[in-house]
């Protein structure tokens, strides 16, 4: 029953129809399923059969992006309300967009899957400063720091990512922190998050959910 | 001699010339050839106009521009507040939509001319026309109803508009900024422009799924162009791309030239659109930043060589980042020159 579940559901999202899809989970939980099920059964593994198609080179398009993260995002937080014991978190990220830089989608985006992995996150907001980026992360204990950049001169500029980690390795931090960074200009340039710094950067934003969590283990080991 | 009007027409009708058309699209270099800070370069459309001419002249391409900064056309809508960077071009700092009240409340104005925020362009425009008008293409940035709101509200807010409704809120912003798209490309020809770039990230197929193409994107972009003609109009997804609709495009609006992503397949986007249009294939500036001059050549060679057989191919950058070196500028010019000699003439 859960695979039908699973197919109703990736179908609806696919189709980017909302409705469709909450409705599939919401007569789910009426015949049973339970909370913890929904997310871990059905919205995780439809994130990874998004990322599977991603990298075996379906173009899913920005609006798909958005909704799968936008539904997963929602339908958890419905779920966690209703589960019987808080479920473990992944680890912690804060995220924001470069400085200077003010384009909010992408980050929001990466938020949204983020979320169902059961990674924390910390918004920071748009035109976020290099030292805020790195206070906030110590003050959170978050592993992993995240730099949305949509413009060349806000992905490779100073006070960007090149200045977090200066920071970084000024305050001998880089085994604690890891920095990943997405936007435009990295997907133009597939090289550019090594020259800026960066550890990792991912070209969408549910892929960005695998390649946080994959960054998060590694300060964790 | 031969100018580069007389080879943009000849690419167009597929006649033979001595090159290719080539677009060099260089904005806020214009700062840098002044000698000036960004700002106070865009506070004055004669700067604008100075260096457009001033780098053509240099480098020998085609076009001269005569967009600021996409962001103008927010200005012209009431935004306020911009923020310059020292090296990169300057963005919308205030959403004029905070609110649905916001878009209820948006006014168009009725004569872009007589805009304040629109004066400085005019200005640029005018010396522009007297200086090469006939002799270079003279470009504006228009961005089209469905790409807009982007500006005013910020895409993140608009992709939830535009996916999660209320769709009569969508639709009454987009209403407003088809309206706004057919008044400001009326002033842009009116004060001499003669290519208009006709800019929507939403025609392509990296942003919405080819249903919500099609009941949406199409008839939109129609509502944009059918009233105002399609005369000079180019076909530019900001750099998203483009070849999975190219024929719907063609078939439906008829525009006559598509400036490609640098994503794109060149060949394949020139199979498509064959002898129906002008092909523009459109180098990946962002990678001129690093690139060795041997690897600005080699590119620009492989992009000719799948774009220029059959004619009716222009070769284009997109919005150059600042930081490009001179010399790179140079290798990808020179080699676009040189090979891009010689233009058969279209096979019918
Ligand atoms: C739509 C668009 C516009 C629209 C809307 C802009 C807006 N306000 O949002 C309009 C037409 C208005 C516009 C204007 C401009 N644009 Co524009 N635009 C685009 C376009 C087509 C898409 C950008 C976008 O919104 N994408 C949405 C995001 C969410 O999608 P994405 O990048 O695919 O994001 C995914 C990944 O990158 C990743 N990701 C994103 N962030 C993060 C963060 C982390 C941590 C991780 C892991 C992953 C990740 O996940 C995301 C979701 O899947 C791009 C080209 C392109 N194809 O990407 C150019 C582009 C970004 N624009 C560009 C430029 C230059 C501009 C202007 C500055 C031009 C000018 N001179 O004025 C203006 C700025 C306007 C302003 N803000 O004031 C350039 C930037 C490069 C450069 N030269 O610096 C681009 C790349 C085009 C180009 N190659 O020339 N633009």
């Amino acid at each position: 029953m859960l695979e039908d579940v699973i197919t109703a559901y990736n179908e609806a999202v696919f189709d980017t129809d909302r409705e469709r899809a909450l409705k599939v989970i919401h007569d789910a939980v009426d015949r049973g399923v339970s909370p913890e099920d929904v997310v871990f059964k059905v919205v995780i593994p439809a994130i990874e059969q998004m990322i599977k198609s991603i990298s075996e080179s379906f173009d899913a398009n920005l609006a798909q992006h958005f909704m799968t993260s936008q539904i997963a995002a929602e339908v958890t937080e419905e779920m966690l309300a209703r589960f019987r014991k808080a479920p473990e978190v992944v680890g912690h990220i804060v995220i924001g967009t470069a400085q200077g830089d003010l384009h909010s989608l992408g980050k929001r985006i990466v938020i949204g899957c983020l979320k169902s992995l059961m990674i924390d996150v910390t918004d920071l907001g748009v035109n976020v400063p290099p030292e805020k980026f790195v206070d906030e992360a110590v003050a959170r204990n978050a592993q992993v720091i995240g730099i949305s950049a949509m413009m060349v001169h806000t992905a490779r500029g100073e006070n960007g990512c090149i200045m977090v980690r200066e920071l970084l390795r000024k305050r001998g931090l880089e085994d604690r922190i890891k920095i990943i960074v997405g936007g435009a200009p990295y997907r133009y340039d597939l090289e550019l998050y090594k020259t800026v710094g960066a550890d990792a950067s991912a070209d969408d934003g549910i892929t960005a959910g695998r390649v946080i969590a994959g960054l998060i283990k590694e300060v964790r080991r | 001699m031969i100018t580069g009007m007389d080879r943009l027409a000849a690419a167009i009708q597929g006649k033979k010339s001595d090159r290719i058309p080539v677009f060099c699209n260089l904005i806020d270099q214009g700062a840098k050839e002044l000698g000036m800070p960004l700002k106070e370069y865009y506070s004055n459309g004669e700067n604008v106009a100075e260096a457009q001419l001033k780098m053509r002249e240099r480098f020998g391409y085609d076009n001269v521009w005569s967009l600021f900064y996409v962001g103008k056309e927010a200005e012209l809508l009431g935004c306020k507040e911009l923020i310059y960077a020292k090296d990169g071009p300057p963005n919308v700092a205030d959403f004029v939509i905070k609110t649905h009240d916001d878009i209820h409340r948006l006014e168009v104005p009725d004569d872009i001319s007589a805009h304040p925020a629109f004066q400085e362009t005019l200005k640029c425009l005018r010396i522009l026309k007297s200086e090469v008008g006939g002799k270079q293409a003279i470009c504006a940035y228009v961005t089209a109803s469905m790409t807009l709101p982007a500006l005013l509200m910020g895409m993140d807010r608009w992709m939830e508009l535009f996916m999660l409704g209320p769709a009569s809120v969508r639709d009454e912003l987009l209403e407003k900024c088809s309206d706004f798209f057919r008044k400001e490309i009326t002033a842009y020809r009116n004060a001499g422009a003669d290519v208009c770039v006709y800019a929507n990230a939403f025609g392509s197929t990296d942003f919405v799924p080819m249903r919500l193409f099609r009941e949406l994107s199409l008839p939109q972009m129609e509502k944009d162009l059918k009233p105002v003609g399609i005369d000079g109009v180019v076909y530019y997804c900001g750099g998203a791309r483009m070849n999975a609709v190219l024929e719907q495009v063609i078939d439906r609006l008829g525009i006559g030239a598509y400036y490609l992503s640098p994503l794109d397949n060149i060949s394949e986007g020139k199979k498509i659109i064959g002898n129906r249009a002008l092909t523009c294939g459109v180098i990946n500036d962002i990678m001129l930043i690093g690139w060795t001059m041997q690897e600005v050549r080699d590119e620009v060679r492989r992009m000719l060589d799948a774009g220029m057989p059959g004619g009716k191919f222009l070769f284009g950058t997109l919005v150059m980042p600042y930081n490009i070196p001179e010399e790179n500028i140079r290798a990808m010019l020179e080699t676009a020159y040189e090979y891009g000699a010689c233009v058969e003439e279209a096979t019918s």
